[in-house]
């Protein structure tokens, strides 16, 4: 099957049309993307995944974007996030606005302050928890006392100070998930992406490593942005996105419609 | 400790394959040409071993011309042009022959290397492991020394009578250290080699000399200053460099050279390949995990930078297990008697050209990484 998410062939819409509202003028983002289109072939067939987005994110907040299986929120992510370049639209992220520079300085800008947590823990099996943390620390050339510092500190905010030494063989999901968590959080990105955190460890250590990374990130003020369809999430997020058909639904859904879902 | 070797330690089941196709691409390398460089030395102990400090060789010979040869001889005349330096101390030739060997457990002749010495108590040609009691054994005329591995091949033990063309003669001495799987070495006095008739005082293949301060820095001065003299009669030579013309000059021999390079291209060929494909297979192992760290920021340049330390590590530990694998067959070489020789600058060209190999397979591999895109792990 192709994967909606490779990399296509694409054509960027240097001009979106977009009248800021009265209340959103003179506000600043942490993330503001703007008709962000994409489709995709499959076959003869051309999908339009995203149908002209606008994301408005401010500052420290937590957004959780929900929607249905297919309802093109994970490619939202990969947009926003500096993934996957969208066929349409402009993304400014922290005042950049990222589809305009070139790759390696996308590759720079996540490197300084972004953080991803993926549905798999995406692990090495040879390295131990603090090793994990650090690798990334060392890509940025962080000195060896400092990065194991980091490490060590990332590791305790996330409840892990026991397991810094233990390998991903001798974790459970749910602390692989806070190593991962751990990982994103130790550079102190000011941008959190989360693409299903919880969907491959059960209820209970969800909702721990929900209410961690809640933690974190509001102690460290970054901004999150969550992509779900597990409504148990809910409750951990300032405000609701929810997503269907390549459009936003609601900018702020009510979270006690998704607490009665489930 | 890197995240390339951490994983290449923790993970080593998954590197086993390229590890173990460098050091066996490594043996075929180096076997081959040790096995040769030891036939080679089985023709040239007695000159490796003799008290000598400086070696003349004809002044066109470009070493000692591999087995039984000797590049041109030298006449009568040259030796007193030798004793002109004013450190030289004694010349004597070294004199080597093949012949028919007729031992009593025979039932045909065999081919000998006759290796002809001084028996007078520390002669120049006289080899630096023989003592005391093995030098008196051969000194009688007609006694003569066997190679302990040559024994069964000859058909004869200690205190037999046997026949070196045609002329009896007694086995005095069961030496070691004279291996060569070629032609069976036996070692003679002067004495006995001009009873035998076989004796030529008039040209010589090569000439011994000692001189008077055995330091390897006034051998290499007095061969210096021969040459200088030499005026186009003789080359002087010291040990080492001989011995490395030697063994340079018989590698490049045609068909040598053809199979020394056949091997070599070979090995190399299919050390890539595996090495390739089992970096590769370890790359894509853990691909998602690459992909983790490129969403984070770390550049496809960094990730090409781990996979070729990994790959440089790969090749260490390659050259590590070829050695360790060269050590067991030199031993077994060694128990059935095929002598082997180990020269440094093809060892570390061997050891460079695993390197080489696992380095270029870490270039080929540098493609699996683009299938690590950080956008297929949001599903």
């Amino acid at each position: 099957m192709i994967n909606p998410l490779r990399k296509q062939k694409i054509e960027i819409d240097e001009s979106p049309v977009f009248k800021p509202s009265a209340e959103e003028a003179g506000k600043t983002w942490a993330i503001e993307a703007r008709g962000i289109t994409k489709s995709f072939k499959a076959g003869h067939v051309k999908v339009d995944v995203l149908k002209g987005i606008d994301l408005l994110i401010e500052p420290g907040e937590i957004v959780l974007v929900m929607g249905p299986s297919g309802s093109g929120k994970s490619t939202l992510l990969a947009a926003v996030s500096g993934l996957m370049k969208p066929d349409g639209g402009r993304v400014v992220a922290l005042d950049k606005d990222i589809w305009k520079m070139p790759r390696s300085r996308i590759d720079r800008f996540r490197l300084a302050n972004c953080g991803f947590i993926f549905q798999g823990f995406n692990l090495f099996p040879a390295l131990t928890a603090s090793q994990q943390v650090q690798v990334v620390l060392k890509f940025m050339k962080k000195k060896k006392s400092e990065r194991k510092a980091a490490a060590e500190a990332a590791l305790r905010d996330v409840n892990l100070g026991h397991r810094f030494n233990n390998r991903p063989d001798r974790l459970s999901g749910g602390e692989k998930q806070r190593v991962a968590i751990a990982r994103a959080l130790a550079k102190k990105p000011r941008l959190i992406f989360a693409d299903e955190p919880t969907s491959a460890l059960d209820g209970e250590n969800g909702h721990v490593v929900m209410e961690l990374l809640r933690k974190c990130a509001k102690e460290q003020g970054a901004t999150v942005m969550c992509v779900t369809h597990d409504a148990r999430l809910a409750v951990f997020a300032d405000r609701i996105i929810t997503i269907e058909d390549g459009r936003i639904t609601s900018t702020n859904a009510d979270p006690a419609q998704f607490a009665n879902s489930h | 400790m890197s995240l390339a070797l951490s994983t290449l330690l923790f993970e080593w089941r998954r590197y086993l394959a390229a590890v173990i196709a460098l050091a066996l691409a490594g043996v075929l390398m180096l076997a081959l040409s040790a096995m040769f460089i030891g036939i080679l030395q089985s023709f040239t102990a007695t000159i490796d071993k003799s008290r000598a400090q400086v070696i003349i060789l004809p002044a066109g010979a470009s070493s000692l011309g591999g087995p039984g040869g000797g590049g041109g001889a030298l006449p009568k005349r040259v030796v007193p042009l030798i004793y002109r330096h004013p450190e030289v101390v004694e010349v004597q030739d070294l004199p080597g022959d093949f012949g028919r060997f007729y031992g009593p457990g025979q039932t045909s002749p065999s081919m000998v290397n006759i290796m002809v010495i001084d028996t007078s108590p520390n002669g120049v040609t006289l080899p630096d492991d023989f003592t005391d009691e093995m030098r008196r054994a051969i000194e009688p005329p007609y006694n003569v020394g066997v190679d302990a591995s040559a024994v069964n091949q000859l058909g004869v033990k200690l205190g037999d009578e046997a026949t070196i063309n045609g002329r009896t003669v007694r086995i005095a001495l069961i030496m070691e250290g004279y291996a060569n799987s070629q032609a069976p070495g036996v070692v003679m006095s002067r004495q006995t080699q001009r009873l035998m008739g076989t004796a030529n005082d008039d040209m010589f293949g090569l000439l011994m000399v000692r001189i008077k301060n055995t330091s390897a820095k006034d051998a290499k001065r007095v061969a210096e200053e021969l040459n200088a003299m030499a005026d186009g009669q003789y080359k002087a030579w010291t040990k080492e460099p001989l011995a490395a013309a030697t063994v340079k000059d018989a590698m490049s021999e045609g068909l040598l050279a053809i199979i020394l390079g056949f091997m070599s291209v070979i090995g190399f060929v299919i050390g890539v390949v595996i090495t390739w494909q089992t970096l590769r297979g370890a790359i894509l192992a853990n691909i998602k995990e690459f992909a983790s760290l490129r969403a984070l920021g770390v550049s496809i340049g960094q990730l090409r930078g781990v996979v070729m330390e990994l790959s440089f590590w790969v090749g260490v530990l390659g050259i590590a297990a070829s050695a360790v694998l060269m050590v067991g067959i030199t031993f077994l070489a060694k128990s059935a008697n095929i002598p082997m020789g180990f020269e440094l600058g093809s060892s570390l060209q061997t050891g460079l050209l695993l390197l080489l190999i696992s380095i270029m397979s870490g270039a080929l591999t540098l493609g699996a990484l683009k299938k690590g895109e950080p956008a297929d792990l949001l599903k």
